[in-house]
């Protein structure tokens, strides 16, 4: 008895089996199956929603609006098998195990470095590939796989185009202090974003370490009024991201310009913090507003306006990101011509260098997003708005610099 | 005893043959159970038998697995079996001896304050594992498995875990039978009383702790190389306390099935069942676990062995104390 | 090199912190003061504690949105809609399972609870962090160099009154007689014509209530998520242990002990060791008084 037919035997009392092993029968002939997890529940399931989302848009777009993809002179199908990892990364490799048992080929990433990382191990070592856009640790990058891919930059190197930002601002900011998350992706990003910033010039002052979980960061922020930096950069998460903001707000803590990784991009940060988000700095890896276009979703514009007609959940860049990952497999494919080969898919991949909504979507030969054409913009909320200050060319406003006093914004 | 011999036996083919019928999805859900029944079986030593509860027993799985990857890592060990040996074993003993030094102060608590301890213990070694630069607990640590040539991952894991849960049963089912186990109970039953009696339950308790952090040592250890990569956040984790008292509590506390039965149920149900329900497992899990609660208060075993089966396996020494 | 203000500035930065810690702390012994009562007096460890609070957070928000009802104020209808959730929950199951089982069944049935209703608030909330943020919730007083925001300063305030009233229920009113009799000699209350299995259904209730109302307070001071409810459950079992178990003069010393201790710590060695520090405390304590500072009445700890 082989291990399929097994499976099949035993399958009925694993409930719910029978129901993929139809669909993989499908997979033959004109559909594309992906398949993996995203966090809907636990600690980073905020994001991982949003990432989640993305996926769907791409998933609905596609099979409702285009009615199918043409791949190899027939039309194709998306089929999307996401499950639940709970953020767990116990949870997630032995359901992407099942996954990779089931045959997948194609790949989506969860959200955040620590599933990313254990469950890519196992779909590279199965020869299958991922595209992910939750993982930025270097480590994912670092350890010569071959078939994983990142819409994102590595965690050190997605500083590059805010310390460039910072250079075109006038007056001169001469000193930057840190407050980050203490794990594994926020610390490597302030490390390198640190070591950036003093290799332009800059005075990196104190770097203060944060625990996942804050309840009160008021004894920070003593310490941000003491330094008195003209620059805060919190690489932190979207609420942790809140609650510096409003503290600072509340003690009357000014900066020049408060910079936060993750926030003030978030639906929840301008609920939280009204018009004392304008200002605010962030990193953004898409607007809507970029002129961008490609073959799927058409320009960045036309994809905000899909989603938005769509789906409920607030759009921010993971959708885009989320999106991009199923646009870069189905282009590959395209070049391809096939969707079983995976060999050439994952070839096919790593050439890859094309215009899409999402950007200019080009992996570095380690797998990792271009850090040029995929490192972030910078975003700051301008009047209740995300406006794009840099790089110069995709901007659609120039930076606020230096920031009014909170008591002044409007 | 010939039968018990067959049994065994029996039980040792199907755990060595049950790969070969499997996908490997299935051999890392069974893969999963023997680590979690394992834990399950350590924690009884001393929560079960003695009636001590940890709810932090994770520092424990933590710690094996920071000793394991440090002490490779400093002693520049080349990567191979001998390697994650040399690991393994270190990170055991290294439980063993932080257990036996804590062991006097924490167990002088009873009850739940020992519960509160353990549990304070285990967010103690947690946050400086996270926090102190030396320690790697935010960026990570590496493990490099030692896989023989052409086994696959998951395979070499099971048969790895497979020998740790029986050693782990067999270390159990030993203390059970010894005079020390008895102990354990006659403390469970009534540590006043045993002491007057000349019970010397100062050390068997510590000795008891001992054996329990040793085993779980091992099994963190062992989990940090199947994992390869881990964070403090992955081997310090809360619900790996509570699981290990849950699946007693459902299997059946004091006995030697019962963790086991409790792991494989409830692993069942989590991954295999209600893994497909998307946005509602947690939900789903949550209702199982108040449903057991309520109709099998005193466990399956409870159920499926009735009074007889819980006066062999639990009771037998309880009554002896009483 | 020598700054002239040096030991003003210093001395300014010591009471900076320590009403810090004052004012968290006092929002801590308010968190923690259910989950106090529900030990002491029933011996349940109850996980589902944070889920009350975090419930009470969200019920406040909706107010707040709904029906502009200022969040303070909803402290009032959400603690009175918790007592009775927790009377329901405490006599409908968590009693049920003790009488089948035992004491420690509690543990897993309120565990079970916790894992459906977090299920529950994501399904109806989203995981989304969310915020109340009232038109005051940007301000602050200074006294000379030293600021505190007024969200927090009322959040105080609050907790204190509610701390007080409960002081006052538990050792005036005949119910809070009715309370302790119960929590120490279950028997010999039942013999004397309490109806215990109804007063440990309000205590649980009570519980719940302030549980409940310390959420609200909790949602115009930080951001929260279904998923930072078992962050409330283990603050209140340090708070718990450090002021001892039961009373609501021990919260309030546990809380704000913890408060300092944490602020402290976030000062002077780092915020990313307040946690390490706080549970080393803990520990500490537990070895050498494990009664808790105020604590006395009920359990043996050894």
């Amino acid at each position: 008895m082989d291990r399929r037919s097994f499976l099949k035997a035993t399958g009925s009392s694993v409930v719910l089996a029978p129901a993929v092993f139809s669909s993989q029968a499908n997979a033959q002939d004109a559909t594309i199956q992906f398949a993996g997890s995203v966090p809907m529940t636990g600690a980073a399931s905020e994001t991982g929603l949003n990432v989640k989302f993305g996926y769907d848009c791409a998933v609905k777009f596609i099979n409702e609006k285009m009615g199918g993809v043409d791949i190899g002179g027939k039309k194709h199908r998306v089929t999307l098998n996401l499950f639940d990892d709970a953020s767990d990364p116990a949870r997630a490799t032995s359901l992407i195990q099942k996954q990779v048992d089931e045959g997948v080929n194609f790949f989506l990433g969860s959200f955040g470095s620590n599933i990313v990382l254990p469950t890519c191990a196992i779909t590279e070592a199965a020869g299958r590939i991922m595209v992910q856009a939750g993982g930025g640790s270097d480590l994912i990058f670092t350890q010569g796989r071959r078939r994983v891919f990142g819409l994102f930059p590595r965690a050190s190197r997605q500083f590059a185009s805010t310390a460039a930002m910072f250079k075109t601002l006038n007056p001169q900011p001469q000193t930057v202090m840190f407050i980050y998350t203490n794990d594994a992706f926020s610390k490597v990003s302030a490390e390198g974003a640190s070591k950036e910033l003093e290799a332009a010039g800059y005075k990196v002052l104190n770097s203060i370490a944060l625990p996942a979980q804050v309840s009160d960061v008021t004894d920070a922020l003593g310490t941000v009024r003491a330094a008195n930096p003209d620059i805060l950069v919190c690489s932190t998460h979207d609420a942790t991201s809140i609650l510096i903001a409003r503290q600072m707000v509340a003690t009357n803590t000014n900066v020049k310009m408060l910079y936060q990784t993750l926030g003030p991009q978030t639906a929840a940060y301008v609920e939280a913090l009204g018009k004392y988000a304008n200002g605010v700095v962030g990193a953004s890896y898409w607007d809507e507003n970029a002129k961008y276009k490609g073959s799927i979703f058409g320009s960045a514009k036309d994809f905000a306006e899909y989603y938005r007609a769509n789906f409920n959940r607030p759009l921010t860049y993971h959708m885009a990101s989320g999106a991009g990952c199923i646009v870069a497999y189905v282009e590959a494919m395209k070049k391809v011509g096939n969707v079983t080969d995976r060999n050439a898919i994952r070839d096919a991949l790593a050439g890859l260098d094309l215009e899409t909504f999402y950007g200019r979507i080009k992996f570095t030969s380690q797998g990792d997003g271009d850090p040029v054409l995929l490192g972030p913009m910078v975003v700051q909320r301008q009047k209740g708005d995300l406006a794009v200050v840099y790089p110069t060319e995709a901007a659609t406003a120039p930076t606020l610099y230096p920031a009014l006093p909170w008591q002044d914004r409007t | 005893m010939t039968m018990r011999i067959f049994l065994l036996l029996g039980t040792l083919i199907v755990i060595v043959l049950l790969p070969q019928f499997l996908a490997p999805f299935h051999i890392r859900v069974v893969q999963l159970f023997f680590f979690t029944a394992a834990l399950a079986l350590a924690w009884n030593v001393m929560g079960g038998l003695a009636g001590y509860w940890s709810f932090g027993h994770t520092v424990f799985i933590g710690m094996g697995a920071f000793a394991a990857a440090h002490f490779v890592a400093k002693l520049g060990l080349p990567a191979g079996p001998l390697q994650m040996i040399a690991g393994i074993v270190f990170g055991a003993l290294f439980c063993g001896i932080v257990a036996a030094i804590i062991a006097y102060p924490i167990l002088r608590l009873r009850g739940i304050y020992f519960a509160i301890a353990m549990l304070g213990i285990g967010q103690v070694a947690a946050e400086l594992a996270n926090n102190v630069g030396w320690f790697q607990g935010d960026v990570g640590l590496f493990l490099e498995t030692a896989l023989p040539d052409g086994v696959e991952p998951e395979r070499f894991f099971y048969y790895v875990f497979a020998g740790l849960f029986l050693f782990t049963w067999m270390v159990s089912l030993v203390v059970m039978r010894s005079r020390f186990g008895y102990g354990l109970l006659a403390i469970r039953e009534d540590e006043d009383t045993a002491k007057m009696l000349g019970v010397p339950t100062e050390q068997i308790k510590a000795f008891g702790f001992t054996i329990s952090a040793v085993l779980v040592g091992m099994l963190g250890a062992t989990y940090a190389y199947s994992l390869g990569y881990f964070t403090a956040s992955s081997v310090f984790r809360i619900d790996f306390s509570l699981n290990m008292i849950i699946y007693c509590l459902i299997g059946g506390i004091g006995t030697l099935a019962g963790p086991v039965v409790g792991a494989a149920l409830m692993l069942l149900l989590t991954q295999i069942i209600l893994g497909q329900l998307l946005e509602l497992h947690l939900l789903a899990t949550g209702l199982v676990v108040i449903l057991i609660v309520l109709t099998l208060p005193n466990g399956v075993m409870g159920l499926v062995g009735g009074e007889a089966f819980r006066r062999r396996f639990s009771m037998r020494a309880g009554g002896k104390a009483r | 090199m020598r700054d002239p203000h040096f030991p003003d500035r210093q001395a300014m930065l010591i009471i900076q912190t320590a009403l810090n810690g004052l004012v968290l702390g006092g929002v801590y012994s308010l968190a923690a003061v259910g989950f106090s009562l529900i030990f002491g007096a029933l011996g349940i460890v109850n996980l589902t504690h944070g889920i009350f609070v975090i419930c009470g957070a969200y019920a406040a928000m909706v107010l707040f949105h709904v029906f502009g009802i200022d969040p303070f104020l909803a402290t009032v209808p959400v603690a009175i809609a918790f007592f009775f959730i927790g009377y329901a929950y405490q006599r409908g199951l968590i009693q049920v399972a003790i009488s089948r089982a035992s004491l420690v069944a509690s543990l897993l049935v309120t565990f079970g609870v916790a894992l459906i209703m977090r299920n529950l608030l994501q399904l109806v909330f989203s995981p989304d962090v969310r915020t109340i943020t009232p038109s005051y919730s940007f301000s602050s007083l200074t006294f000379g160099s030293l600021r505190i925001d007024i969200v927090r300063l009322i959040a105080v305030l609050v907790s204190i009154v509610f701390l007080l009233l409960m002081a006052l229920v538990l050792s005036k009113t005949a119910f809070g007689r009715r309370i302790r009799a119960t929590a120490q000699q279950p028997l010999a209350a039942n013999l004397s014509g309490v109806n215990v299995p109804h007063v440990l259904g309000q205590t649980f209730g009570l519980g719940a209530a302030f549980a409940a109302a310390s959420g609200a307070v909790l949602g115009i001071v930080q951001p929260f998520s279904p998923s930072s409810e078992d962050f409330w459950t283990l603050n209140a079992f340090i708070v718990v242990v450090l002021g001892g178990v039961g009373s609501p003069s021990g919260a309030l010393l546990g809380g704000i002990l913890l408060g300092l201790i944490s602020s402290f710590t976030a000062q002077f060695i780092g915020p990313s060791y307040t946690n390490a520090v706080m549970f080393l405390v803990l520990v500490i304590m537990l070895l050498i008084r494990p009664q808790g500072l105020l604590g006395s009445a009920f359990g043996e700890s050894r």
